[in-house]
C-alpha cells in the first residue's frame, strides 16, 4: 500500500471528558477498501475515538485528514454524507417499517427522491428483510434488527462505514450473516473501521488490526505482525493481544 | 439537502410515529377533550349556564307543612342561588335526618321548619326557622342568608319585612319600645305599598305605573334595589347568551394547560432519540444539524395545532363557546399559543439530561404556571399583591389566558391592544427559547 491509499489519517488525536483522558494522541491511518479492526477491552477509548472520527465530538486535539484533504464532519454536511455509521445501540425506530426505516434515513442522506427507491431495495436485500420489509421493526428479532442497523448505515455509499460493535447480542446465525454481508462490502469496494473486543470476530474480518488500551495505541498491523511484535510469532490474535495487554486486563479484572 | 428539506422530513416521520402510538393520541386529543368537558360542564352546571350566580345546596325540613310553609319552600326553590333539596318530587326529609346529613359531612346546610311556622307568619311575629349548619361554610352561609331573606319577602308578599327588621335590630340591641316604634313604622309603610300594589287608592299611583294586576310588586328587587343605582350593561353584543364567565374561563384554561402537556410528551421525542441512538445517527447524516432542532419544533407545533382545533371545536360543539366567530383571531392566538408552548417543551427538551428530569421538570412547571396563569380558576377575580401579580404575569400561561379569554368573553378582536399585548409578550418569550433553545442544543447534544 502507498501512502495515497490512505482514506482517513487520524494524527495525534486527542479527547477527554473533563479531566479524564480517554484517548491519547492517537495516530494510526485507514487504508482504500480494506476493514480496519479497532481492539480493545471496554474503556478503551474505541467508541471515543470513532465518535471523534464521526464529528460527534467535535472539540478533539489532533487532526483529521480524509483522501488526502482536511476533515471536519462536525461543520460539514458534505463530510458527513461521505461516512456511514453502524452505532452500537440498535438506532432504528421501532414503531415504524423497516421500509420506513430505509426511507427516511435515505431522505437524511441527501439521497436525490429518484433513486430512494432503489437505495431502500439495495439495503433490504443487504439486511436478508425483503420479505419483512412492511413490517414494523419491533417485530423483528435481534439479529433482524442488527442487519437492518448495518443496512441503514450502508445506505447512501459512504466512502468509510465506522462499526461501533456491531454484533453485540445477536445469534451466531445472525452474526455470521452481518460477517457475510461485511465481507461483500468490501469486494464492493467499501472501506470499514471495525470495534470490537471479540478476538475471533477482528480476526476474522479485518485486514489490520489497531489495538488501543487505556487511550493509546499500543499496535497496529496484521494478526501475524502483531503476534510477532509480541514476541509470539505465529500465535492468535488472542495470545498475541493478552501478552500485550494481559497485566492491564488482570488489573481490570 | 437544506434545512428545511430535512427538519420537514423529520417533523413528518415524528407525526407518523405519533399517530401510531395509541397511547400519545390518547394522551395528546382524548385526554384534553374530557379534562374540557369534565371542567366545562361542572362549571355550567355549577354557575349556571347563563352565567348566573353559583348555586349552593340547601336541604329542607317542613315540620309545619302549613300553606304559608310551602309558599316559603316554593319561593326558596325559584331562587336562582340555591338548589333546594329534596326536590318537590322526592319525599319529604325530616330534621333527624337532615341533622344526621350535615353531621356526616353530607350537607353543609340544612333548614328545619318548626310547628307553628305559618301560623306566626300570618301574625307577623317572627316564625321558628333553624339552619342546621357547617360552621366553616362561610360562602355558602352567605349565598343562603340572601336567598333565605328573598324567599320570606316573595312568600309573604312583603308582610315579612315589618317582623324581620324588627327581629335584626333586636338582635342589634334596639329596645322591645323601639323595635314596636320600627315596626309600626314599617306598618304604616307596608300598608301603603299594599295600596299601591292592589291599585285601590288612586291617590298613592303615579300616571305611569301599571295598572294594578298588570305587574305584581317585586318586594324583592325593591329591597335590593335601596340604593339607586342605574344598570348599565356593558357585554359585547356578539357574545352568546348561554357562555358563562366560568365556562368560557373553564375551557380556556383546560386547552391551555393541555396544550402544553401534550407539547411536553412530544417534544421529550428529543431525548428519547438520544437515548435509543437515533439522534447520533441523524448527526452524523447529511442532514444539517440544526434541522434536527427545527423538525421537532415544526412535528409539535402542528400537533399542537390540530390540538387546539379539536378542542375549540369539542368547545363550540358542546358548549356552544362561539370559538369560531372570529376565525382570523382564533388562528393567530392558536398560532401564537402552539407556538409558545411549543418553544416551551423544547427549552425543556435541550436544558434535560434525561428523560425522567424532563418529566419531572415540566410536570411541576406546567402546573404552577396553569395556577398562577389563571387555567384553573379565575386568578384575575382575586386582589393580589403586587408581588403576586408580578409573579402571574410572568407566567406564559397568563398571557394565553388573557387572549383566549379575550377573544372568548371579552369578545376581542386582533387588533385590539390587550390581544396584541398578549400575543406580544408570548413572542417574546418563543424568541428567548429559540435563542436559549438554540445554545443549548449546541453545547449539550453538539459539543459545541
Amino acid at each position: 500500500m502507498t501512502e495515497s491509499a490512505d482514506l482517513l489519517v487520524v494524527d495525534e488525536l486527542r479527547y477527554a471528558y473533563g479531566d479524564r483522558v480517554a484517548v491519547k494522541s492517537v495516530s494510526f491511518a485507514c487504508r482504500s477498501g480494506e476493514i480496519l479492526g479497532l481492539l480493545g477491552p471496554n474503556g478503551a477509548g474505541k467508541t471515543t475515538l470513532l465518535s471523534c472520527v464521526a464529528g460527534l465530538l467535535p472539540s478533539f486535539g489532533g487532526k483529521l485528514m480524509f483522501a488526502g484533504k482536511s476533515f471536519e464532519p462536525a461543520d460539514d454536511a458534505e463530510s458527513r454524507s461521505r461516512l456511514g455509521l453502524v452505532p452500537q445501540e440498535l438506532a432504528l425506530y421501532d414503531d415504524m417499517s423497516g421500509r420506513e426505516n430505509l426511507q427516511f434515513f435515505a431522505r437524511m442522506q441527501g439521497v436525490a427522491p429518484d433513486q430512494i427507491d432503489a437505495a431502500v431495495q439495495q439495503g433490504l436485500e443487504l439486511a436478508g428483510l425483503v420479505d419483512r420489509a412492511e413490517d414494523r421493526v419491533s417485530a423483528y428479532s435481534g439479529g433482524m434488527k442488527r442487519r437492518l442497523n448495518l443496512a441503514v448505515g450502508d445506505l447512501h455509499n459512504p466512502d468509510l462505514l465506522l462499526l461501533d460493535e456491531p454484533t453485540t447480542g445477536v445469534d451466531p446465525q445472525s452474526r455470521n450473516h452481518l460477517f457475510e454481508c461485511l465481507l461483500g462490502l468490501r469486494e464492493r469496494g467499501r472501506t470499514m473501521i471495525y470495534t470490537s473486543h471479540y478476538m475471533e470476530e477482528v480476526q476474522r474480518l479485518c485486514d489490520r488490526i489497531v489495538v488501543m488500551h487505556e487511550g493509546e495505541v499500543i499496535g497496529i498491523g496484521t494478526t501475524e505482525e502483531l503476534a510477532a511484535k509480541a514476541g509470539k510469532p505465529g500465535a492468535n490474535l488472542e495470545d498475541a493481544f493478552l501478552a500485550m495487554t494481559g497485566r492491564s486486563l488482570r488489573d481490570e479484572g | 439537502m437544506n434545512t428545511w428539506s430535512a427538519a420537514l422530513a423529520i417533523a413528518r416521520k415524528d407525526l407518523s410515529l405519533y399517530r401510531r402510538d395509541r397511547t400519545g393520541l390518547l394522551l395528546g386529543l382524548l385526554l384534553p377533550i374530557v379534562l374540557v368537558a369534565v371542567f366545562g360542564s361542572v362549571m355550567k352546571f355549577a354557575f349556571g349556564g347563563d352565567g348566573g350566580m353559583m348555586k349552593v345546596t340547601l336541604w329542607v325540613a317542613d315540620e309545619d307543612g302549613s300553606t304559608e310553609s310551602e309558599r316559603f319552600v316554593a319561593a326558596l326553590r325559584n331562587v336562582s342561588m340555591v338548589s333546594v333539596r329534596p326536590r318537590a318530587n322526592q319525599e319529604p326529609a325530616t330534621a333527624e335526618r337532615l341533622r344526621e346529613r350535615v353531621k356526616d359531612g353530607e350537607a353543609h346546610h340544612a333548614l328545619v321548619i318548626g310547628k307553628g311556622f305559618g301560623e306566626l307568619l300570618s301574625k307577623g311575629q317572627e316564625p321558628p326557622l333553624t339552619m342546621v349548619r357547617d360552621p366553616g361554610r362561610q360562602l355558602e352561609a352567605r349565598l343562603i342568608g340572601i336567598s333565605m331573606m328573598q324567599a320570606m319577602m316573595s312568600a309573604g308578599d312583603g308582610r315579612a319585612m315589618s317582623w324581620m327588621m324588627g327581629s335584626m335590630m333586636r338582635r342589634q340591641g334596639m329596645s322591645e319600645a323601639g323595635v314596636k316604634r320600627l315596626q309600626a313604622s314599617m306598618d304604616a309603610v307596608q300598608n301603603v305599598l299594599g295600596l299601591f300594589a292592589s291599585g285601590s287608592d288612586p291617590e298613592v299611583r303615579s300616571e305611569s305605573a301599571p295598572a294594578a294586576g298588570e305587574a305584581s310588586l317585586d318586594m324583592t328587587s325593591m329591597f335590593m334595589d335601596l340604593v339607586p343605582v342605574q344598570h348599565e350593561d356593558v357585554a359585547p353584543p356578539a357574545r352568546p347568551k348561554n357562555l358563562g364567565y366560568q365556562l368560557a374561563q373553564s375551557v380556556s384554561g383546560m386547552t391551555v394547560m393541555m396544550l402544553m402537556f401534550g407539547l411536553m410528551a412530544c417534544s421529550s421525542m428529543l431525548l428519547i432519540e438520544r437515548d435509543q441512538g437515533t439522534l447520533r445517527r441523524l448527526l452524523v447524516s447529511r442532514a444539517p444539524r440544526h434541522a434536527l432542532l427545527l423538525g421537532k419544533f415544526i412535528f409539535c407545533f402542528i400537533v399542537g395545532m390540530v390540538q387546539l382545533m379539536v378542542l375549540f371545536a369539542f368547545g363550540e360543539i358542546v358548549f356552544s363557546i362561539d370559538a369560531y366567530r372570529d376565525p382570523l383571531t382564533l388562528l393567530a392566538l392558536s398560532v401564537t399559543w402552539a407556538a409558545a408552548a411549543t418553544s416551551f417543551g423544547i427549552l425543556v427538551s435541550v436544558w434535560a439530561k434525561s428523560t425522567k428530569q424532563a418529566e419531572g421538570l415540566s410536570t411541576l412547571l406546567i402546573l404552577v404556571m396553569a395556577a398562577l396563569g389563571g387555567c384553573w380558576f379565575p386568578i384575575q377575580m382575586a386582589e393580589l399583591p403586587w408581588y403576586g401579580e408580578v409573579i402571574t404575569r410572568s407566567t406564559l400561561t397568563f398571557w394565553a389566558m388573557e387572549g383566549f379569554q379575550g377573544m372568548f368573553w371579552h369578545q376581542k378582536s386582533l387588533t385590539d391592544p390587550v390581544m396584541l399585548r398578549a400575543m406580544g409578550v408570548q413572542w417574546g418569550f418563543v424568541l428567548i427559547a429559540a435563542f436559549l433553545s438554540v445554545r443549548l442544543w449546541r453545547k449539550r447534544f453538539l459539543g459545541t
